[in-house]
């Protein structure tokens, strides 16, 4: 009980949430806990990237799956990068063609896709691995907000001995 | 069945990052484990009180939702393919 109101009594650190949302684990890093930082960037960017790698940048798109996307957003500029790059190259068609998709509406052109776009199940699971590491990187984030800085234990440590 | 699966011809056009793998066949549930994998390092790195030991409670991780998941699938099988054609 007295550790939960000792950690209630802790500063937030929203410092240390917005850089960990500009790199995932960055705000532990700041914060003194390299490794613990290490760990969380390796486990948000792995996820974010075998994403990406496994469905394609497609998996990122902020105009058609918007949902998706505002989860994503959690891992940080990553997510922006891919959804820019997926606009900027295959929806540009700078990579690959572009061709018309049969349009929803009949009286409507038909829309202009991206040949490299699928609907395939490394598409979905894709979106789901970059889904989850925004979701990751928000508990990542929050760990950080309430986190003890390590100089601080150190030199309570210190005070107490 | 199992090996029915991956088409590696499929693969040979893949351009990784910018296309969807190729078809993956019925081994689609094998890309659950590097999931589970990078879940549970974030998840540990930011849980547990100390990081000692560190890979030993991801594998325990990895393990127990593995098996999780495993025993739901057979749960589920079961009765798809068992319970309701015997009802």
């Amino acid at each position: 009980m007295t550790h939960d109101n000792d950690q209630l009594d802790e500063p937030l650190h929203w410092g240390a949430a917005f850089f960990g949302w500009i790199c995932p684990g960055l705000g532990q890093i700041m914060l003194g806990h390299r490794r613990r930082g290490f760990l969380a960037m390796t486990g948000v960017l792995g996820l974010f990237l075998c994403g990406i790698f496994i469905g394609g940048v497609d998996c990122v798109d902020r105009r058609e799956d918007p949902l998706w996307f505002y989860a994503q957003a959690g891992a940080g500029p990553i997510a922006f990068a891919a959804d820019w790059a997926n606009s900027g190259l295959l929806k540009s068609g700078k990579v690959g063609e572009l061709i018309e998709s049969p349009p929803s509406n009949p009286r409507a052109p038909a829309p202009l896709v991206s040949s490299f776009k699928t609907v395939t199940v490394a598409s979905e699971i894709g979106t789901l691995y970059c889904f989850l590491a925004g979701l990751m990187n928000i508990v990542v984030l929050l760990d950080a907000i309430k986190r003890r800085p390590i100089e601080k234990d150190e030199s309570n440590e210190g005070a107490k001995a | 069945m199992i090996l029915a699966i991956v088409d590696p011809i499929s693969f040979l056009g893949w351009i990784p990052f910018l296309q969807p793998a190729g078809a993956l066949g019925n081994l689609w549930w094998l890309l659950m484990f590097p999931l589970i994998l990078g879940i549970s390092i974030a998840y540990r790195a930011t849980h547990d009180a100390s990081i000692d030991q560190f890979w030993q409670r991801v594998f325990m991780f990895v393990s127990k939702s593995i098996l999780a998941m495993g025993s739901l699938a057979l749960v589920i099988y079961l009765f798809v393919y068992w319970v309701i054609p015997n009802l």
